[in-house]
């Protein structure tokens, strides 16, 4: 198998709470990101398109976007794998990169857990494959999320590989954000990451070390209970450079970063106040 | 179109009737130009213009699958409707209730595994067990067929495996069976090894069950087969069961 088994802090996730190549215009910042933390020449990347039923149309943008980049994409259709028979374990293991795509995320996971892949996905993290995804692939990392799978938002619970709670496109759903402050506030969930459309965050082991942006105005917050409301302090995201570079983000530089932002409290961001 | 069957909701005892068409394989979706399935299914039902609802959930509710499906059921012959799992933003929204004023819901093909585990999560194994005994003809292919068995014969993920499905009948079941290849092979091997007994049906047979019981193979090809399978102290006992084409002059059918 590729990777080696890691340390816990080789453990790393990547949240985006919307965007990348998905949707257009698309972030190739955001695309060419998840590369770069494999910290690999050329990393295998694995599209899990599970929670939208793996419709051509997405796993054709995923192809399109990191064809030209220095990567080996694949996608794994759990709908589609009549006529083409694979080994779930040793396909997923074998990546560098395993990015799961937006969807739904209540059939995502029930549809993972039908087929043992999320026995195999915390193997894969465990092992220091980078695991990443938008939306419901992001949600999925988390303790619980907000799925609107059921037509109105409502929370859900996630795989766990980190214990915090994580709603996403924050900024451009505002139902969701009302149903994750609620959810906080009442203590159905525990405190967690409300993250915009364009924004990613970079978790090592269980503990976040950077929040990326690929888009101007868009960032990610820290929501918990504080004086009897639930309350958010934005998080200080790296505006990531734009497409046009051809230059990989270098990952010295993103570590020297990371450790250069002190985090005053153990999120790693700047306490802006409370919104609303 | 097929002449009406004699068929309703009701049972002889009042009770509704408990039907499921379970297809080898076939309908709009495998023999495109082929109505005689289909239009068996909807023969069933007590109505003149059925209530037909799909369920595209093994394809991951593909957009051509429904699009197909509308161009089948959609054009005068039923009033059609869909429910997507994957795409609330169409489709029906309160599913549970309108699964169960439906006369049909058909099941498409595609990963039963899959299929299973997002309709659990949404609660959709329960409703249409509901539907089932309160009279709604479930019918379907491939995964849209397995589903309904206490087993299937899954060949979708590598080798053939047994995947156990809604229960609703208390048979094993094998669809696209193709004899001695590789899926009759499995099932075979199923059977010996304690599966309990069950049916197998090639592409272009479909069998009819009322409550728990087979009433009738049907076929919408002329050779096509279905058979009854059961493992008798480490061998297979298999016997082939009589089956009505469809496209036979009705004064031969029978």
């Amino acid at each position: 198998m590729a990777a080696v088994p890691g340390a816990p802090e080789r453990r790393r996730i990547v949240a985006m709470g919307g965007g990348g190549f998905s949707v257009a215009p698309g972030d190739p910042a955001l695309d060419r990101f998840v590369l770069d933390v494999a910290e690999v020449q050329r990393p295998r990347i694995c599209l899990l398109a599970t929670a939208s039923g793996d419709p051509e149309a997405q796993i054709a943008r995923f192809h399109r976007a990191y064809r030209d980049l220095e990567c080996d994409p694949v996608h794994l259709p759990l709908f589609r794998l009549g006529a083409n028979p694979v080994d779930l374990r040793r396909l997923l293991l074998g990546q560098h990169v395993i990015y799961v795509g937006g969807g739904s995320m209540l059939n995502l996971l029930a549809v993972w857990r039908a087929h043992s892949v999320d026995a195999i996905l915390r193997e894969a993290w465990e092992r220091g494959i980078v695991l990443c995804g938008i939306s419901a692939g992001s949600m999925c990392w988390f303790g619980a999320g907000v799925t609107s799978s059921f037509g109105r938002p409502r929370v859900v619970e996630g795989l766990g590989l980190v214990e915090a709670s994580n709603s996403v496109h924050w900024s451009s759903e505002p139902g969701r954000r009302t149903c994750f402050r609620e959810a906080i506030h009442a203590g159905t969930i525990g405190p967690g990451y409300g993250v915009d459309d364009g924004t990613g965050l970079m978790f090592a082991g269980t503990a976040l070390v950077e929040a990326v942006s690929a888009r101007d105005g868009a960032g990610a917050w820290w929501v918990e209970e504080a004086g009897g409301q639930a309350s958010e302090w934005e998080l200080t995201a790296t505006r990531l450079s734009a497409p046009a570079s051809t230059t990989p983000l270098s990952i010295a530089e993103l570590r020297g970063a990371r450790e250069r932002r002190l985090r005053p409290n153990r999120l790693g961001g700047r306490a802006a106040g409370a919104r609303d | 179109m097929l002449t009406r069957l004699p068929t309703s909701r009701a049972g002889a005892a009042g009770s509704p009737r408990r039907q499921i068409v379970a297809f080898g394989g076939g309908g709009f979706s495998m023999e495109p130009g082929n109505p005689l399935m289909d239009d068996y299914v909807l023969g069933l039902a007590p109505r003149e213009h059925p209530r037909v609802c799909f369920l595209p959930t093994a394809s991951g509710d593909a957009d051509h699958y429904v699009v197909r499906f509308y161009r089948r059921f959609g054009a005068g012959c039923c009033e059609a409707s869909h429910v997507s799992l994957f795409r609330r933003d169409e489709g029906v929204v309160d599913f549970h209730e309108h699964l169960l004023t439906r006369d049909i819901v058909y099941v498409g093909g595609g990963s039963v595994v899959s299929l299973l585990g997002t309709w659990r999560a949404h609660g959709l194994d329960a409703t249409l067990r509901k539907a089932w005994e309160a009279g709604v003809i479930l019918c379907g292919l491939s995964a849209g067929s397995l589903c309904w068995f206490r087993y299937g014969v899954s060949a979708f993920h590598g080798a053939p495996q047994a995947v156990r499905g809604l229960g609703l009948l208390p048979w094993s079941n094998c669809v696209h069976f193709d004899g001695e290849g590789s899926r009759g092979d499995a099932y075979r091997g199923l059977l010996r090894e304690g599966m309990c007994p069950g049916y197998a049906a090639e592409d272009g047979a479909a069998l009819h069950f009322v409550g728990e019981r087979l009433s009738r193979v049907v076929a919408s090809r002329p050779a096509a087969r279905a058979y009854r399978m059961r493992g008798v102290e480490g061998r297979v006992r298999r016997r082939a069961l009589g089956a009505t084409y469809l496209g036979a002059p009705l004064a031969a059918t029978g």
